[in-house]
């Protein structure tokens, strides 16, 4: 991210500022509330735009559009293992000129139901300019998610009014449809402006008003806009103390549409997208079939999302419970691993061996994933571990480097194999982080079942993980592993710090130290539980401060 | 397939017509055809050892190139072109070939994606590309001529993530242009107006300006809350709001080779491993519909991105394995080169098809090949060693005499910011350097005419 601000300009912000400041200030008063920002760890989040996941449950509870419209929006940047970090999210040509056409289709679709668009009022008995302005400013409020300016609401009503007298339209119907198309384009619907105002609390720290407050906490936790409860208590300025904002969060952990959070989350964090685009010899894998694919993705989800928020929504269940959820094909492609019988296409919960299987861990889903077409990957998996689990960077093999993956050989065992490659001192260096991890995991084959032999050797599903900061050693098999993992304090806060950066759009910086350590206290004291970390996210300073907008030297601040 | 004369007749092409309103009957114009430039990217090198054509040029019987060789007089092969930037640069191999390959500027600091070579506990980050690409200078350039329907036009075959590995355009330095990926998304925007009656294709019109105008008030007052950065970021959002109503009114040049094509679009699996055929024909074929319309000057087609991974299932010899995966084994490797060979010919003639689709549209005296420069680039030379000299580079078309095409040229390791720069001026947007100036001194001697 770049350096916090543009100091230069404080001065005359501070000026600007005055009524808030009380004082204009130059380089020393500039320094303190630098200082003060650092000892408050106030670290700002670029404005950011909605992601086309976002978008498409923003459109859901707004207008009742349950179509995805923005999937045909360019794909956003993925940094940091995540597409919602604001610094990545550019801007383009191309991506404006979707944003006018889903618009436009959004629109379209929503003016087919006028009595549902704009239910209390009839332009027939009140009139079409009464009726507009009725819909701009109540439909406006929830589409800014503030309430707009009287400058604003002249604004659609002049589009309104341009529609009305043309020629060709003319129609109520399309005064509406314009003006929906204009606020759909509109920066106040397609980006998070998170200004703050009022008094600073120290420094040039501010608070956010309640209707900022409100669309954080709904972006955050719902990855949509806010409800009805939440604009109430926007509306009564009731979103201010910590005790109100850690109210409202407990109650949308609660609500359905957490279910989206937790589902977005891990499927990034999971990396289940890639899910999408794996192929499997079936010359190799017989029991493999594309449809498999979802209903491995569909298995590790509702897991996920039944732990988090139904079960004890602690990270030693997401990774050591003997339970899972599958429908009778799964659970036939599961075999003996699922103890309970299951029929039809319904998902439910069963136990499974647990010798065998824990939490999403072992699950066929992330094996598959982490395999190549026709045999397992200790090195992918071991990947996975050590980067999404363990938060280590890996690097990627060296430029120059010839790499040669193993041919299948039927003499020897995937950990043999493997074995000579990672003995090779050009490779030895990282993939001793890597490969013995993925040994661990040589019970289950490049589609994730069970084995016991490989090639008429029996598995040895041993391995030694070094270089950790509390959990190095030998372990025999996954479920171990995944026992160690849960008990882990590296793993423990490389959880917290993933569901950080997902939840705040940004990186962790040197400056959030307080922040991060005073989530990781709060999820160690809840025994870990993820829905106690999520409340935790929203009552951080980093959350619920920023430092006082700087305006340009030139701008006037009064172009509304 | 696209329908009407498109194959081989001669059809005559307008000139753009600029005033929106007049008739489709109205296009009488005609003059010298305008010229353009696509660039063409396929990933992860090629077969190094055998990509050279034989002297005569003579590419009957190529193992790569033989499709391309009813065409070869209009080809340029250029050998011992680096891509030298990218050893300047920050980047593993991957990400300088493509950041690096059509900017010739070295890639930004940043936070955004972890280089290849960082080590653990060392990580090195870097940003986006750091420079305007090449594609981009010249649709910049071109625009303050003429006003197209589109000012550049990218197109992608199942590029897919976005990030510094995908991205080979550049607005500008740190703004990356995705490509447009959807055959089915692109056959509306791109031709909708030709079948739409003028009645509806006006109202159409109008209101989008109406409603432009509204966001733009709106924006303007937006900003003026917003602190410097983030200002910054919604700057460049309207000013693509701005370029978008300024195009708003350009409507599609009816000339007669210009239709709506008839294609086997491949519906909502266009990014399914295995219609990658499928959706690169439907690309190719509306790309050089929109040349033959003159919706634009300056396009690209990427297919895949850096690293790319596509399984090429198709091509019967080659395993399930992916290409980068492939690309990775020892030039010993028997097998592995086996396969890179057939993806590569695969590649070639998907070219092959493109250049026949281009050479058989006339204007006036010309094909629109004959007014094209298309460019092949690759971000690296061969997979296995990364490097990124000896560009597999190859150059279609003649721009209209500029280029003198039916040779093979090895320039003994000149860099390939000359070639940039030879862009420029085949498209008469001359500039003396492109990017880093050490790497970009004047045009490449021996490819103009």
């Amino acid at each position: 991210m770049p350096p916090q601000g543009t100091n230069f300009y404080l001065t005359l912000a501070a000026a600007l500022l005055a009524g808030c400041t009380g004082s204009i200030g130059g380089d020393g008063e500039r320094a303190i509330n630098d200082t003060v920002a650092k000892s408050l760890c106030v670290v700002d989040t670029p404005i950011r735009r909605l992601t086309r996941f976002e978008y498409n449950r923003t459109v859901r509870d707004l207008l009742g559009d349950t179509s995805n419209p923005a999937d045909v929006l360019p794909p956003e940047e993925e940094v940091a293992g995540f597409n919602n970090q604001a610094a990545a999210l550019t801007s383009s040509d191309l991506l404006i000129e979707q944003y006018m056409k889903v618009a436009e289709d959004v629109s379209a679709r929503a003016v087919g139901n006028m009595e549902a668009l704009i239910p209390d009022c009839d332009p027939d008995l009140d009139g079409n300019d009464a009726c507009a302005s009725f819909f701009i400013r109540n439909f406006g409020k929830r589409a800014f998610r503030r309430p707009l300016s009287q400058t604003e609401i002249e604004r659609f009503k002049s589009v309104f009014d341009w529609a009305i007298a043309d020629a060709d339209l003319g129609r109520f119907e399309d005064g509406i449809e314009v003006v929906l198309q204009a606020m759909l384009q509109s920066p106040s619907f397609l980006y998070r402006p998170e200004l703050g105002e009022g008094t600073p609390i120290e420094g040039d720290v501010v608070p956010f008003t309640s209707w900022e407050m409100a669309t954080k906490l709904s972006y955050m936790l719902w990855n949509t806009m806010p409800d009805d409860v939440l604009f109430a208590a926007a509306e009564a300025d009731e979103l201010r103390t910590k005790e109100q904002i850690s109210a409202q969060a407990t109650r949308m952990l609660e609500d359905e549409k957490a279910r989206d959070l937790v589902r977005n989350f891990h499927t990034q964090w999971l990396q289940l997208t890639h899910l999408d685009s794996v192929t499997k010899d079936t010359g190799v894998y017989p029991a493999y079939q594309s449809s498999l694919r979802g209903l491995w993705k569909e298995e590790i989800q509702t897991f996920v999302e039944q732990v988090v928020l139904e079960g004890d929504g602690s990270l030693e269940t997401l990774l050591t419970a003997d339970y899972a959820f599958m429908n009778e094909q799964l659970a036939g492609f599961y075999g003996d691993d699922v103890l309970d019988s299951v029929s039809g296409p319904e998902f439910r919960q069963v136990q499974v061996d647990p010798e065998r299987r824990a939490g999403f861990l072992t699950s066929a889903g992330l094996m598959a994933t982490h395999a190549n077409i026709n045999q397992s990957s200790p090195v992918f998996r071991g990947k996975f571990v050590r980067e999404q689990l363990m938060c280590n960077t890996l690097p990627l093999p060296p430029n120059d480097l010839v790499i040669e993956p193993p041919q299948l050989d039927p003499t020897k065992t995937t950990k043999e194999q493997f074995e000579e490659i990672g003995a090779n001192p050009a490779c030895a260096g990282c993939h001793t982080l890597m490969n013995p991890i993925g040994f661990i995991f040589e019970h289950y084959d490049g589609i994730g079942q069970w084995r016991d032999q490989q090639n008429g050797k029996n598995i040895d599903a041993t391995g030694e993980v070094v270089q950790t900061d509390d959990i190095d050693g030998d372990y025999d098999g996954a479920v171990e592993l995944a026992s160690a993992l849960a008990g882990s304090t590296q793993v423990r806060e490389c959880v917290s710090s993933q569901w950080f950066r997902f939840a705040y759009n940004r990186t962790v910086t040197a400056e959030d130290n307080c922040s991060v350590e005073q989530l990781n206290d709060v999820f160690r004291s809840s025994g870990f539980n993820i829905k106690a970390l999520l409340v935790a996210l929203t009552q951080t300073n980093a959350f619920l401060y920023r430092r006082a907008v700087e305006l340009e030297p030139d701008a006037n601040g009064g172009a509304q | 397939m696209l329908k009407g004369t498109l194959y081989g007749g001669t059809v005559a092409i307008g000139m753009p017509m600029l005033d929106a309103m007049l008739p489709r009957t109205g296009s009488a114009q005609t003059g010298t055809a305008p010229k353009r430039i696509v660039f063409w990217f396929t990933a992860n090198g090629t077969r190094q050892d055998i990509w050279s054509p034989p002297a005569s040029m003579d590419l009957n019987g190529h193992p790569l190139h033989a499709a391309m060789a009813p065409f070869s007089n209009k080809l340029i092969f250029l050998d011992g072109v680096d891509q030298s930037v990218t050893y300047d640069s920050i980047g593993d191999g991957h990400q300088t070939g493509m950041a690096c390959m059509l900017t010739n500027a070295e890639i930004l600091p940043g936070t955004l994606f972890c280089e290849g070579n960082c080590d653990a506990g060392n990580e090195q980050y870097v940003g986006w590309g750091g420079g305007q690409s090449v594609d981009q200078y010249i649709a910049d350039e071109v625009a303050k001529d003429v006003v197209t329907k589109f000012k550049s036009l990218e197109l992608g075959v199942q590029v897919k993530s976005s990030s510094i590995w995908s991205r080979m355009s550049y607005s500008a330095p740190d703004q990356p242009v995705p490509p447009r990926e959807d055959p089915n998304q692109n056959f509306t925007d791109f031709f909708s107006d030709i079948d739409s009656d003028p009645f509806a294709l006006r109202l159409i019109q109008k209101r989008r300006k109406s409603v432009l105008d509204a966001v733009m008030e709106d924006h303007a007052a937006f900003q003026s809350r917003l602190g410097y950065e983030d200002k910054q970021k919604l700057d460049k959002h309207l000013q693509s709001i701005r370029d978008l109503e300024q195009r708003l009114e350009i409507t599609t040049n009816f000339g007669e080779a210009c239709t709506s094509p008839e294609l086997d679009l491949p519906g909502g699996s266009f990014e399914q491993n295995d219609m990658y055929p499928v959706t690169g024909k439907a690309q190719m074929d509306m790309l050089v519909m929109a040349l033959a319309c003159d919706l634009t000057r300056v396009a690209s087609l990427q297919w895949s991105r850096s690293v790319s991974g596509v399984r090429f299932n198709w091509v019967p010899q080659v395993l399930g394995e992916g290409h980068h995966g492939l690309s990775h084994y020892d030039d010993g490797d028997a097998s592995a080169k086996a396969d890179l060979l057939e993806i590569n010919k695969w590649y070639s003639e998907q070219f092959a098809y493109l250049l026949g689709l281009m050479d058989g549209i006339q204007e006036g005296d010309n094909s629109l090949l004959d007014n094209t420069v298309v460019v092949w680039v690759n971000e690296l030379g061969k997979g296995n060693n990364h490097t990124r000299r000896d560009m597999p580079f190859i150059l279609a078309g003649d721009c209209q005499g500029y280029f003198n095409t039916g040779q093979h040229i090895d320039f003994g390791g000149e860099p390939h910011g000359k070639l940039l720069v030879s862009l420029t001026h085949a498209m008469d947007k001359p500039v003396n350097t492109f990017g880093v100036p050490q790497y970009s001194q004047g045009p490449l001697s021996g490819l103009a005419v």
